[in-house]
């Protein structure tokens, strides 16, 4: 693509994020979305493949219906309220359909169909935006609306959670599973969100720098399928070491830093009295690390001089600047005994 | 209790500066040095109970036998590994040890810690070497079965634990160990409670084993090299008494009717499980299931929370640790010699391997609890608390331990008595570092006979 094309786009992509985070007003924050959505679409569909192409059109309906949707909703809400302000959204059932509108643009369960369809036709890159740029302006709006009533944010999340972990078992590829992966954390995420937003900003800011890393891995070895990492060992041997540990940190597994979001997730639902709910969303992230423990099972604990168990691969010329990824690694391991630094920082 | 600590975490970073000429003795002095310097521990002076303290750390009479073995145990697996080790590249038998460094530096800190959330994590964090170490340095293809068993069932235990625990810190306000058996608790919902109760010990249950939920210890302990199945069966099933121990304190008084039905499944499974040992082909599985048979005599033990039954579950754990882990580094000195579990491939082993004979035979006695072993003190404590609190259990206790008696005693003659099978053509000696290696088992053991009181946890 020709770069000032190129710039013209990711600029775009910015400045529609960058409207709608400040934005008071409901056209404006929905403009903010639309100009994402279509500065995003020929990002998507930027190498012409008919796969790409498929996936493009699938994540355009999916993002135009929940953007009609939204600004009916918020219209509706300035018909019945006379309110314009994001901050009041007070008719509970036009913010109900905000809330739903915001949920399928963002992919969570029972309007999460589009979602690995489209990552799967996509590459890494624009992947890894979907599943992190691309989250951050709805759910600013969502986090916004100050939600009072929690059951459509309980059952979103719940379902989201359970979805994503028994959606992504049978899959082998890797962006599929990083979709169904984006779809459990996002649940995490608005599972707390009526009742602790900072807790919510926390898990979105811990998921973003764990899925950073790991889109990050799959692009240095630019490993697709479950099979082509089982040759990481001959092509980067030390992400053969980081990957398992971010993995089993986007499972939840102390002593790394993915737990430190569950931990106090869990913690805000049993202070609300929620312990059921709590019990059932942590049983159902086992699901989820089910797969993730598959995927280092490929990656590290088959190396040699045990059977390997994909084919010797092209070594690509790949480089990479990795200062990022290496951060967001080490933060990913390392994070967890500064909990209380975090909690702190963070406006509780 | 940092003295122990930074050495251990210190430890990380010498495994990976050290030159290769040097990396096993080194290691291995250095971690027999932390050893030996973890054994000031058991002259606690504290009259409160608790010593060596620290804001985030402490010992006491029930956790101290158990960080000493712990400290004692990374030498042993550092000794049994180097063979099997030998032939992999420098960087993969640093990765190695450094697991097994992480997991001691873990496991001290679960042992010490005063905080149940403290202790949870740890808990948990043991699981991340033990699967490392299982799934990637294991034999058979069935080791990547037995990390997913081993993890799941372990996690599905304890995520309702740490559940119950923030349940808990909502209502108290604090969850040290310090503070907690003095504060009142107070649960509205009996039925609530109930459920409380059950989160509160089923991680712990899992992972003594108790006998339904136990399914993940023979995988895993079969799976395992042999410095896995050391620290699992010597010290990570010690981790869930240890915790049920803390943590029945809290958990009264609704466990006088709700342990019934675990106790009850304990004693059974020791029965259970030591039947099947008398019908195992393979050696490390019958190991294995004898772990499961002695730790569900330790589970009821604890779960009846008398003094005596509290004093024979610390004993035999202790005891059970330092033989189970004898009998999975002799059974290892037949894999790496005829590279096959099955017992009956490696039959007649006296005439074969005079020597090692003798580590059998002492290993064997102390799995089947002959006096005066600490196997047996412990035991017989909880056996007589068992029929203090039911004369019942006395039928089921005393049947396992002839059962127990019977394995052990089917173990010893299969492996080391009877005809040379014609197959074995070539067995290497015993090298100096098997010998070594159960010397440092079992002269603890003995050495034990003489001075138990170190074991005795509170009752001391």
């Amino acid at each position: 693509m020709a770069p000032p094309i190129y710039s013209a786009l990711i600029i775009s992509l910015g400045l529609g994020t960058t409207m709608t985070f400040a934005s008071t007003h409901w056209y404006l924050a929905w403009m903010g979305i639309e100009i994402n959505t279509l500065a995003i679409i020929p990002l998507m569909s930027q190498n012409h493949t008919p796969r790409a192409t498929e996936a493009t059109t699938k994540y355009f309906f999916a993002q135009a219906t929940a953007s009609a949707t939204l600004l009916f909703a918020s219209i509706s809400n300035a018909f019945l309220t006379g309110e314009w302000d994001i901050l009041q959204t007070p008719n509970t059932l036009t913010s109900s359909l905000i809330t739903l509108a915001l949920a399928m643009k963002i992919g969570l369960a029972p309007l999460h169909s589009w979602m690995p369809e489209v990552m799967q036709g996509l590459s890494l890159l624009i992947g890894l935006i979907l599943s992190t740029w691309q989250k951050l302006a709805p759910l600013y709006l969502i986090y916004q609306i100050q939600p009072t009533n929690s059951n459509i944010f309980i059952t979103l999340g719940l379902l989201s959670i359970i979805v994503g972990g028994w959606g992504g078992f049978n899959q082998v590829q890797l962006r599929k599973i990083l979709a169904y992966s984006s779809i459990a954390h996002l649940g995490w995420m608005i599972l707390i969100l009526s009742f602790s937003p900072p807790l919510a900003l926390l898990t979105i800011l811990i998921y973003l720098m764990m899925t950073f890393s790991l889109f990050s891995s799959f692009m240095l070895t630019r490993t697709t399928h479950i099979n082509s990492l089982a040759t990481t060992w001959a092509k980067i041997p030390i992400l053969t070491i980081s990957t398992p540990l971010v993995l089993l940190s986007l499972g939840g597994l102390p002593p790394l830093t993915g737990f430190m979001p569950k931990w106090l997730i869990l913690q805000e639902l049993t202070k609300q009295d929620l312990a059921p709910i709590a019990t059932l969303a942590a049983l159902s992230s086992l699901f989820s690390l089910y797969f993730y423990l598959r995927l280092s099972y490929a990656m590290t604990l088959t190396m040699p001089p045990n059977n390997p168990a994909g084919t010797l691969p092209w070594r690509l010329n790949t480089r990479h600047n990795t200062t990022m990824m290496s951060l967001t690694t080490t933060s990913t391991i390392c994070l967890l005994p500064v909990t209380p630094a975090i909690m702190a920082l963070l406006p509780f | 209790m940092l003295k122990i600590l930074l050495p251990s975490i210190l430890l990380l970073p010498s495994t990976w500066l050290i030159s290769p000429k040097y990396l096993w003795t080194t290691t291995l002095s250095y971690s027999l040095l932390i050893a030996s310097a973890s054994l000031m521990w058991l002259a606690a002076p504290a009259e409160t109970g608790w010593s060596f303290l620290n804001c985030l750390m402490a010992s006491d009479p029930i956790s101290t036998p158990l960080l000493v073995l712990t400290c004692w145990l990374l030498p042993l697996m550092i000794l049994a590994s180097q063979n099997h080790l030998m032939l992999e590249p420098t960087n993969r038998q640093r990765t190695f040890i450094s697991l097994l460094i992480s997991l001691q530096i873990f496991l001290i800190l679960a042992f010490s810690a005063t905080e149940l959330i403290m202790f949870y994590i740890m808990f948990e964090a043991t699981l991340i070497p033990t699967l490392i170490i299982i799934t990637r340095w294991g034999n058979q293809m069935e080791r990547l079965n037995a990390g997913t068993y081993f993890l799941f069932y372990t996690l599905a235990g304890s995520l309702p634990l740490l559940i119950a625990l923030l349940l808990l810190q909502n209502s108290t306000g604090t969850l040290s160990f310090f503070t907690i058996p003095y504060l009142p608790l107070t649960c509205s919902d009996p039925w609530a409670h109930k459920i409380w109760w059950t989160a509160c010990l089923l991680a712990f249950l899992v992972k003594m084993p108790l006998y339904g939920a136990h399914l993940w210890l023979p995988k895993a302990h079969v799976e395992a090299p042999i410095a896995g199945s050391m620290v699992l069966a010597a010290v990570l099933l010690k981790l869930g008494g240890y915790g049920m121990m803390r943590i029945l304190i809290i958990l009264d008084p609704i466990s006088k009717e709700l342990s019934y039905p675990f106790i009850i499944l304990a004693l059974w499974g020791v029965i259970m499980t030591g039947s099947i040992c008398l019908r195992q082909t393979d050696l490390k599985a019958l190991i294995a299931y004898s772990s499961v048979s002695h730790m569900g005599l330790v589970a009821a033990a604890i779960l009846i929370q008398t003094p005596w039954a509290f004093t024979g579950a610390l004993i035999l754990m202790i005891a059970h640790g330092l033989t189970s882990s004898a009998l999975f580094c002799l059974a290892n000195t037949n894999y790496e010699r005829t590279h096959s579990r099955t017992m009956l491939l490696a039959r007649g082993l006296q005439t074969l391997l005079p020597l090692t004979a003798v580590w059998w035979f002492i290993a064997t006695l102390a799995n089947l609890a002959l006096p005066p072993l600490p196997n047996l003190m412990g035991e017989l404590m909880i056996i007589t608390s068992l029929f203090k609190w039911s004369m019942w259990t006395l039928i089921l206790t005393g049947l396992g331990t002839l059962i127990t008696a019977g394995y052990s005693l089917y173990m010893f003659l299969t492996t080391q008595h009877g005809p040379i099978p014609n197959h074995l053509i070539s067995i290497n000696p015993p090298h100096s570092r098997e010998h070594l290696l159960l010397t440092l088992h079992l002269l603890p053991l003995l050495l034990l006979i003489l001075k138990p009181e170190l074991l005795w946890g509170w009752s001391a």
